[in-house]
């Protein structure tokens, strides 16, 4: 109820007492929000389509893990928080040997992939239009493949311009919200890889 | 890299010259546009995706500089001439009602009867209504037990086949059946009661004491058959409905009498969900009280 | 204002020149990244795509009006169905949406504009040509086998019908790559109004101090987010099957035409709370102003408008009770869509009730609100009743339906941008609507709209389909299409009282003032219409009705809150 000695707060004390979350780290959720909804879908596709192939060849005729490849993805997630860490301290030599780790292990997972279809396609003879197992594989793998290649574009703009002297420090926010895409693609990651290879080469 | 804004009550003027807003841009808009010839190469013609990726990419770099190393911004100057007109205060006072004041009828009911006073006037009115019971059967049939064994025909299928001197002996499972289904029952009105009294604007006791048990009886009367048909075929109407006033009366005493409580409903969102960050709560004794 | 990187020394500004040539005022206008001229944007280019699309639907019910009518042919027929649809559905209301949001939001939670200006200009953008390159179907959809020129599939677009096989030529996927498109620029938008609206606000705009109507956005821009991808990856999945030979929606190869359909409802149920959103936004400021009261029951509004943003999402298989699913899921189903009814429902409780026992100023923002309220009540009844499953059966993709969905999204949503339109326009433009070419506007298509849609409720109980594009005579839908296709001339004539109305008023309409209606949000504390900076000193609230609070120094709201 109403208080008769209740003064109206200041203007300049609000003002300063006044919190609000950054606008990136918000965007930057979100946008992780809204690719998770993307991707649920092709993963629900998948799910649905395990084992209803007509044709062959079938995941396990011609599928394996690529192990080495899934650790060097994943394992990108640590340096680049290494990274990240030393340009916090300021230390750029640091920061510039652990953005370079990050890219060459991001670089060698493509790179697997980029062979695993090339095998695939010309030995397998499995293309996109062979079946539902090549539909499917080929669309969310390939899905996850591209933003992993938009997220590398971005790592090695960073590194190239800070080789060329770019005062990346300045951009501590920005680099923080990289490494956030990153991460969530590494991720997401695992549950591709869960859907693609282990269920139907382990489960089903 | 923190830009101090100046803030002031709404419609305040400021001293500055000019004030700092993201700069002009094409580039959102050529980016769009390669976007969309990038699509349309692949339904036109594979030369018109080429042309949408050389756009496309020519526009992130334009965007990069926009943003990179730091926002692009200009100084828009503050026009004397788009001044807010100063905010006119109200003439005419504004009276608010005051809760419970005559014609305030926004917050009904404005207090209620904890839940805990439903449950004890219910046990309350529920003795007082099995005692007129079973006045009633010392009275007719020379037994405290027989409306007990009737009631208990709710849930004992068997009871109906009882003949009436059976139903004038103590029996164990009817009893038991009975006593617990009076007792959830009594409880569950109790706490209805509890509810819905303080929502009525007038003349609380005499619904609560009796119009209430007369729907109930009348709603009893229509869907006995029923449910209890054994009580269907005995019951006796006029102490029936003694006792559901008995009921009313002494359950509705019980919950007007004890100490009312305030609804939540002044309470902003946050307090109700029980957040606590400051600036939320204003200093307000009564709200808990 | 953490996180905006501007330089702390700013030197003084040149002072501008008032005259500007032609190229100068057009790249003011391409170039902008202010989120009131972008706003503006929106809204104009989907009021042009409402007078395209509303052209096609008068087509349409002149081919209708009588049985075994040539207006047109069956393939343009189809065409225009599914052109009006889309259009409507991903060229007006979704730019109604994004257009209210953008030039509201800023404005209403006291700051200086968008968190993502430059976004915000792409969002418009994308949105634009995204429509552009559907309209383009005109002339390209040809294709290399020269079959066919607009979309034809129908608003869904159901497989398999949108496989090669069957829908040759390229109008399908102009569908899917403009609607795509256009789907980009909203999400885009949407999580702008998300981070602006949690990192923006003026101190002491506190979550539960916002206007209802930022928010309803705020939801709203939640289910754009969540609900629009489904749609992307389903249209990303056809035009895999279309170009490079994916079988997703391929039955012959054991793909599934039920996928596109849960895919595609996954996003279309939740599609129709972000169109509806607007109109409950802009009920919630319009009401209480010209009810003279504050919103009723605030706390429950908004539990109410989070409830839908997150039980819409599990509903979507009301539109599927056809396809033979098994009952559990048919009961699943038309359970949640009956509980999505029960905030609804309470939001129409508290308009209501704002307007009990209020100071009514009967003007035409007002009289279109009332009108939304008796109208989207019908809709919402019609939709309780197709959620009942074999009700469904009986009137799955009838008249009936059709009906239904005009109900809410003519009677509901227009209606409700109109309030809003005759609401903000002093703001927007500095003058005044004229009233009584407003009175005639909302009497006109009051009344037209009950005249082509109250009817053709009955022509769907008597087993009239929908999308047929002729019928023969004698099965009793003659007199109902008849006054059906009569009720288009007085609707058409209030939307020309309306478009005159606004080009007149713009001209040589009453000045408005910074606040003509009275009002209690922080918009109103602007110049109509607002400088670029949108306030000189950005304000601070300590209530949900901060000019209540300037105007009413004895008796402001904080007290009370
Ligand atoms: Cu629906």
């Amino acid at each position: 109820m109403a208080q008769d000695n209740v003064i109206a707060a200041d203007a300049l004390q609000m003002e300063r007492e006044w919190k609000l979350p950054d606008r990136g780290t918000i965007g930057v959720i979100f946008l992780i929000i809204t690719e998770t909804a993307l991707f649920t879908m092709f993963v629900a596709a998948d799910l649905i389509y395990i084992g209803k192939s007509l044709t062959g060849p079938y995941p396990k005729d011609v599928l394996e893990m690529p192990i080495i490849a899934t650790v060097c993805l994943l394992s990108s997630s640590g340096t680049i928080v290494f990274a990240e860490h030393a340009l916090r301290r300021n230390d750029l030599g640091k920061f510039k040997i652990w953005w370079l780790v990050t890219i060459l292990l991001g670089l060698y997972f493509l790179y697997a992939t980029g062979a695993e279809w090339h095998k695939l396609i010309y030995e397998d003879h499995l293309t996109i239009a062979t079946n539902l197992f090549g539909t499917t594989f080929y669309s969310l793998v390939g899905l996850h493949a591209s933003h992993v290649v938009v997220g590398m574009t971005f790592l090695l703009i960073v590194f190239i311009t800070t080789i060329f002297g770019f005062p990346i420090q300045t951009q501590e926010r920005r680099v923080k919200f990289l490494s956030w895409y990153w991460h969530f693609f590494d991720w997401v990651w695992v549950i591709v890889f869960t859907v693609v290879y282990i269920l139907p080469l382990k489960v089903f | 890299m923190t830009h101090e804004e100046h803030h002031g009550e709404a419609g305040e003027r400021s001293q500055e010259a000019a004030i700092v807003l993201p700069g002009p841009t094409f580039w959102p808009l050529v980016i769009a546009f390669g976007i969309t010839l990038l699509l349309a190469g692949i339904v036109t013609h594979w030369a018109v995706g080429v042309v949408g990726l050389i756009v496309t990419f020519r526009a992130a770099v334009g965007w990069w500089h926009n943003v990179i190393p730091i926002e692009e911004h200009e100084e828009v100057p503050i026009d004397p001439e788009l001044r807010p007109a100063p905010i006119q205060v109200e003439q005419r006072s504004v009276v608010r009602l005051r809760a419970g004041e005559s014609g305030h009828r926004v917050r009904i009911p404005e207090r209620i009867h904890p839940y805990s006073s439903g449950l004890w006037g219910g046990l309350a009115g529920g003795v007082a209504m099995a005692a007129i019971a079973c006045l009633y059967g010392l009275v007719a049939q020379h037994s405290i037990w027989y409306p007990i064994n009737l009631l208990a025909g709710v849930v004992i299928p068997g009871m109906g086949d009882q003949t009436v001197e059976q139903l004038r002996h103590f029996q164990m499972l009817p009893f038991f059946a009975a006593l617990i289904g009076h007792g959830i029952i009594s409880i569950l009105v109790g706490i209805v009661y509890a509810v819905i009294l303080p929502m009525f604007p007038k003349y609380a006791p005499f619904w609560a004491g009796i119009l209430m048990p007369l729907f109930w009886s009348g709603l009893v009367a229509t869907t006995l058959s029923v449910i209890n048909p054994v009580m269907n075929e005995r019951i006796n109407w006029p102490w029936f409905v003694v006792a559901q006033l008995g009921f009313g009366l002494v359950g509705g005493y019980f919950i007007a009498r004890s100490t009312s409580i305030r609804t939540m409903q002044t309470w902003t969102l946050a307090e109700r969900a029980f957040v606590e960050a400051p600036g939320l709560h204003q200093p307000d004794e009564g709200k808990h009280g | 204002m953490a996180s905006i990187d501007y330089p702390l020394e700013h030197p003084k500004a040149e002072a501008l020149t008032p005259e500007f040539s032609f190229s100068e005022s057009l790249y003011k206008w391409v170039a902008t990244v202010d989120h009131k001229r972008l706003g503006l944007m929106y809204v104009v280019s989907a009021l042009v795509f409402l007078v395209i699309a509303g052209i096609m639907a008068s087509v349409i019910r002149m081919q209708l009006a009588f049985p075994l009518n040539h207006v047109v042919g069956p393939d343009t027929f189809n065409r225009l169905f599914t052109m009006h649809g889309t259009t409507m559905v991903f060229l007006v209301g979704m730019p109604m949406v994004a257009g209210f949001s953008v030039y509201l939001i800023p404005l209403m939670i006291g700051t200086r504009d968008m968190a993502f200006p430059r976004l915000n200009a792409f969002g418009f953008w994308i949105f634009l040509l995204g429509g552009c390159l559907l309209y383009f179907s005109y002339i390209g959809g040809g294709g290399l086998s020269g079959d066919g020129s607009a979309p034809d599939v129908g608003w869904f677009a159901y497989a398999p019908l949108t496989e090669k096989a069957f829908s040759r030529g390229a109008a399908t996927d102009y569908w899917a790559l403009g609607v795509l498109l256009s789907g980009v620029g909203s999400i885009v938008t949407a999580l702008n109004v998300i981070a602006t609206t949690f990192c923006m606000r003026c101190p002491g705009m506190t979550l539960s101090r916002m206007p209802m109507f930022v928010w309803v956005m705020l939801i709203d821009a939640w289910l754009v987010l969540v609900a629009l991808p489904p749609l992307s990856a389903a249209q990303i999945m056809l035009e895999l099957d279309r170009h490079l030979g994916a079988n997703f929606f391929d039955t012959q190869a054991g793909g599934s035409a039920v996928l596109w359909q849960h895919l595609f409802w996954i996003f279309g149920h939740p599609e129709v709370y972000i169109l509806i959103f607007p109109a409950f936004a802009i009920l919630s400021e319009v009401i209480p102003v010209f009810s003279r009261k504050p919103l009723f029951g605030r706390p429950a509004m908004v539990g109410a408008v989070t409830a839908i943003g997150f039980i819409s999402l599990g509903v979507w298989a009301h539109h599927m009770f056809a396809i033979g699913m098994t009952s559990w899921s048919n009961t699943f189903f038309a359970a949640s869509s009956m509980l999505v009814g029960v905030p609804t429902g309470i939001k129409i409780f508290n308009w209501t009730a704002t307007m009990y026992g209020g100071k009514l100023r009967m003007q035409t923002p007002l009289l279109f609100c009332i009108a939304f309220l008796l109208q989207f009540l019908v809709a919402g009844l019609t939709g309780i009743m197709l959620a009942v499953a074999p009700f469904d059966w009986q009137l799955h993709d009838s008249y009936f339906v059709v009906a239904h969905f005009h109900f809410t999204l003519v009677g509901g949503l227009v209606f409700g941008l109109f309030a809003g339109m005759y609401y903000w326009f002093p703001k927007v433009s500095g003058k005044m609507l004229d009233e009584k070419l407003g009175k005639w506007h909302f009497w006109l298509f009051c009344i037209g709209f009950n005249m082509t849609f109250l009817t053709l409720h009955f022509a769907g109980f008597l087993g009239m389909p929908r999308r047929i594009y002729t019928y023969y005579p004698g099965r009793g839908w003659d007199a109902i299409n008849l006054i059906a296709s009569l009720g288009v001339i007085p609707q058409a004539a209030g939307i020309l009282c309306f478009v005159w109305n606004i080009i007149r008023s713009s001209l040589r309409g009453i000045p408005a003032g910074d606040d003509p209606w009275d009002a209690w949000t922080l918009e109103w504390a602007t110049t109509s219409p607002p400088p670029e900076y949108n306030f000189e000193k950005l304000p601070v609230v300590r209530s949900s009705r901060p000019l209540w609070d300037l105007k009413h120094p004895q008796d402001p709201d904080w007290k009370y809150e």
